[in-house]
């Protein structure tokens, strides 16, 4: 029974590669090119860093390993976050499952095959950019084919226990609380667990492991670097599997860890099976009840109509507003991924205040290149919130387009509706940030105002790109992110910054040059030609995809 | 009112709508009926500027559908063959963007949205998110939702799937006293009974060609006896069924 539902994934993919049109063909092949291009960069970059790692003399060896322990252990991590959010949709709400369960089929057998999407859908973006890394340690190792063999060898088993977290978290959520209200509250505090796990564990600071001017004695930072990185941890047995393999030991040092990894994969995944068995039917039961809550049937003003109540013509602007809100605030996913972003505001701003800067130069140039940060941060989450906006009308996008409003006004509503949270946070980051740095006027200035027009780029690109590539049929929001659409938005958000910091790099320069007293440092024509090419460029990126999504948005046909 | 000018669709090598040609006056009930897969959504989409035509044009009360979109919006009701709507709505807040969106006063809205949820017996179920509503009430919802800026033309997608005989039973009344009222209704149905006591005129669209248009009787051929059922399968090949059905 697991081979006809599986055969009917492959069938679907084989008929969706069948029906590629020719341009569609050229178009994900210019995808994969871009995405091969943006690896291979990626590689380079490991392979700069571990090959300088590598020479340090008498440790570069541990170091290596001790980075490809904590490169795992950050992997297995992931892949357990992303499996978290995959698994609730995957599981319980996935468009096909009212026809399976009604099916005369095992709900064992329609676990196994949602469990392997939640698994596939949780890793393999994170496994792409880890490729880069091995075969970037192993040019640096001058590693055998029977590296990457046993690599590929254990990869299955890795993901399988990360995964297996989520969809075990997420079964147990599901069966005792069938009460869609409780359940919601669980998964908030669940999220507030964790976001407040991952503050206190930045807060204990663990770089200071990592230097070795910060411990006592060179014998215990040794110490430090043969220990492995969470040894009880599938990334520990990794590690020390792969560090075998790398010295051409196949015997127990292999074979025992690799043995652990598979055995307990086997044994934890045969327990996650058999918690489905008593959970899953009840819990895919409870999960077709939703909460009842009576809500006010009072039709009267509400704060947006008042907001925009001076322009007449903003009215469809009003409602679409009022409604982004409504439907906002009342998925609980986006109240626990608010706390997540609050947790991660509170690390980046601790570790900013954390970083080991010596002198006002030194603090005012990070304070700079801090704004490429704050941007790649804005960049993120517009891929989670800005980018998918537009597909979130889902099957209901007829409601907007039957009505007599252009769809430049559902945009529009789109990105004032993320703009304004954006630009809080990221003004706040980078003004704490300076104000950590103890930045000087020029550059507490600049990056204020690049910030400004950054974060109204990045979300006008976000909705844009989002209305390029809409999907109003995806039965997960979240596989929006990793979509060929995602990748292009993201791909042109990095592009964005890095031209951003690359064009203010000169007048910075110039400042520097002025800090460090030499004489005329500025050079006008050259500060008004990078000006001119930071307009072009915001203007450029905000409305190329925001007038080729408009045109796509008008023109979109439901085939 | 509704005005079809050798309209033709295609999706890549696939004619959904051939060169339709077809003209539907003011307080018309018109039934466009045909097998599945005919082509009658896609001519609906191309009717509510959902799907933009690839020769030809459409207009609706004058005004042309493609270039005159927001104005042809504003005069028009649309509901679909599926009642999605947004499910972190309740039905209140779901009647009331689209009033707003059509631009309907406050003032009318207040009175006009209770009156409404009462007529489609959703009162109780006002305050309720539309995500625990049923096939049926969501479906009652759009119909509730698309009455209240009382539209020049109604364009219904199997307006009466899901619905329970009594709302049914109110929703055909509601219908023919739209029609009295000089509201234009094209209504895509599989329900041949529906399209025989309602409509005025019927169309019969089989493989994207309007095969047959008149009304009721004329499709009949003045055989009284015979039912709309007999002269539908007749043109789409329906009887042959009855072969295969005797080894069933």
């Amino acid at each position: 029974m697991l081979k006809v539902l599986l055969d009917r994934k492959a069938a679907s993919l084989y008929n969706s590669v069948r029906s590629l049109t020719a341009w569609e063909l050229g178009r994900n092949a210019a995808f994969f090119i871009v995405g091969f291009w943006m690896l291979f960069g990626l590689h380079v970059g490991f392979f700069r860093v571990l090959a300088h790692i590598h020479k340090v003399e008498l440790i570069g060896p541990l170091l290596v390993w001790k980075l490809t322990g904590m490169t795992l252990l950050t992997t297995f991590s992931m892949v357990v976050l992303s499996s978290l959010i995959i698994a609730l949709t995957t599981l319980f709400y996935s468009f096909d499952l009212p026809f399976l369960m009604n099916a005369p089929v095992p709900s064992r057998v329609v676990f196994i095959e949602k469990s392997i999407e939640t698994t596939f859908f949780s890793s393999w973006m994170i496994l792409l950019v880890l490729a880069p890394y091995v075969l970037a340690l192993g040019r640096v190792r001058d590693l055998t084919p029977g590296f990457y063999l046993a690599f590929a060898s254990m990869m299955p088993p890795f993901v399988v226990l990360a995964a297996a977290f989520g969809m075990a978290f997420t079964l147990g959520l599901m069966f005792l609380f069938p009460s869609s209200r409780t359940r919601d509250a669980i998964w908030l505090m669940s999220s507030c667990s964790m976001g407040v796990v991952y503050v206190l564990l930045r807060l204990s600071e663990p770089e200071k492991l990592a230097r070795p001017d910060m411990l006592a004695v060179v014998a215990e930072y040794l110490n430090y670097l043969q220990t492995p990185t969470a040894p009880w941890m599938p990334s520990g047995w990794m590690t020390r599997a792969l560090e075998a393999v790398a010295k051409g030991d196949f015997g127990a040092s292999f074979w025992k860890p690799f043995s652990v990894l598979w055995g307990s994969a086997a044994a934890v995944y045969a327990a996650l099976v058999l918690l489905a068995d008593r959970t899953y039917a009840a819990g895919y039961s409870g999960a077709q009840e939703s909460g009842r809550r009576h809500r006010s049937q009072d039709v009267s003003y509400y704060k947006e109509q008042e907001w925009l109540a001076g322009w007449p013509k903003a009215a469809a602007l009003a409602v679409l507003l009022w409604k982004e809100r409504k439907a906002f605030f009342r998925d609980v996913k986006h109240w626990s991924q608010i706390v997540l972003i609050l947790a991660l505001a509170s690390v980046y701003l601790f570790s900013i205040q954390r970083l080991p800067l010596e002198t006002p130069d030194l603090k005012n140039l990070v304070a700079f290149l801090n704004l490429g940060i704050a941007g790649f941060v804005i960049s993120s989450l517009g891929l989670r919130f800005t980018f998918p906006s537009i597909s979130t009308e889902g099957r209901a996008f007829w409601v907007v387009k039957a009505a007599p409003v252009g769809v430049d006004t559902l945009m529009r509503a789109k990105f004032l509706f993320t703009l304004v949270p954006m630009t809080l946070l990221s003004t706040a980051l980078v003004l704490m940030s300076n104000h950590l740095l103890l930045a000087d006027r020029f550059i507490a200035t600049l990056s204020f105002v690049t910030i400004l027009a950054m974060t109204f780029t990045l979300c006008g690109m976000g909705v844009g790109f989002g209305s390029i590539f809409p999907k109003f049929n995806i039965p997960n929001i979240h596989q929006l992110e990793s979509s060929a659409g995602g990748f292009v938005y993201m791909a042109a958000a990095l592009f964005y910054i890095g031209l951003t910091i690359a064009f203010e790099a000169w007048p910075v320069q110039m400042h520097f040059r002025e800090r460090f007293g030499h004489p005329g440092p500025w050079d006008y024509l050259g500060l008004a030609l990078c000006g001119a090419c930071l307009v072009v460029l915001n203007v450029v990126a905000f409305a190329l995809p925001w007038w080729l999504g408009r045109r796509h948005l008008e023109t979109y046909e439901e085939k | 009112m509704i005005e079809f000018s050798g309209v033709v669709k295609r999706f890549g090598d696939l004619t959904a709508v051939h060169r339709l040609d077809l003209k539907v006056e003011k307080g018309e009930i018109f039934g466009f009926l045909g097998p599945n897969g005919a082509g009658k959504t896609t001519t609906v989409k191309l009717l509510t500027g959902l799907l933009r035509p690839t020769e030809g044009t459409v207009k609706l009360a004058g005004l042309d559908v493609v270039r005159d979109t927001t104005a042809a919006k504003k005069k028009m009701g649309l509901v679909p063959d599926e009642p999605f709507v947004y499910p972190k709505l309740t039905g209140v807040e779901f009647l009331r963007f689209v009033g707003d969106l059509y631009e309907v006063p406050l003032e009318a809205q207040k009175k006009r949205i209770p009156e409404l949820l009462e007529m489609f017996e959703l009162r109780p179920w006002g305050g309720e998110l539309a995500e625990t509503y049923s096939h049926g009430m969501r479906q009652k919802l759009v119909l509730a939702a698309n009455l209240l800026h009382e539209p020049e033309v109604l364009v219904l997608d199997e307006p009466l799937v899901g619905l329970d005989p009594k709302s049914a039973r109110l929703v055909k009344e509601i219908f023919q006293t739209l029609s009295t009222r000089g509201c234009t209704l094209f209504m895509c149905t599989h329900v041949l009974e529906i399209a025989e006591r309602l409509c005025s005129r019927v169309g019969i669209m089989i493989s994207g060609k309007l095969t047959a248009l008149g009304t009721v009787s004329e499709l009949k051929g003045g055989k009284d006896a015979s039912r709309l059922e007999d002269v539908f399968l007749e043109l789409t090949g329906g009887s042959e069924y009855a072969a295969l059905l005797k080894h069933l």
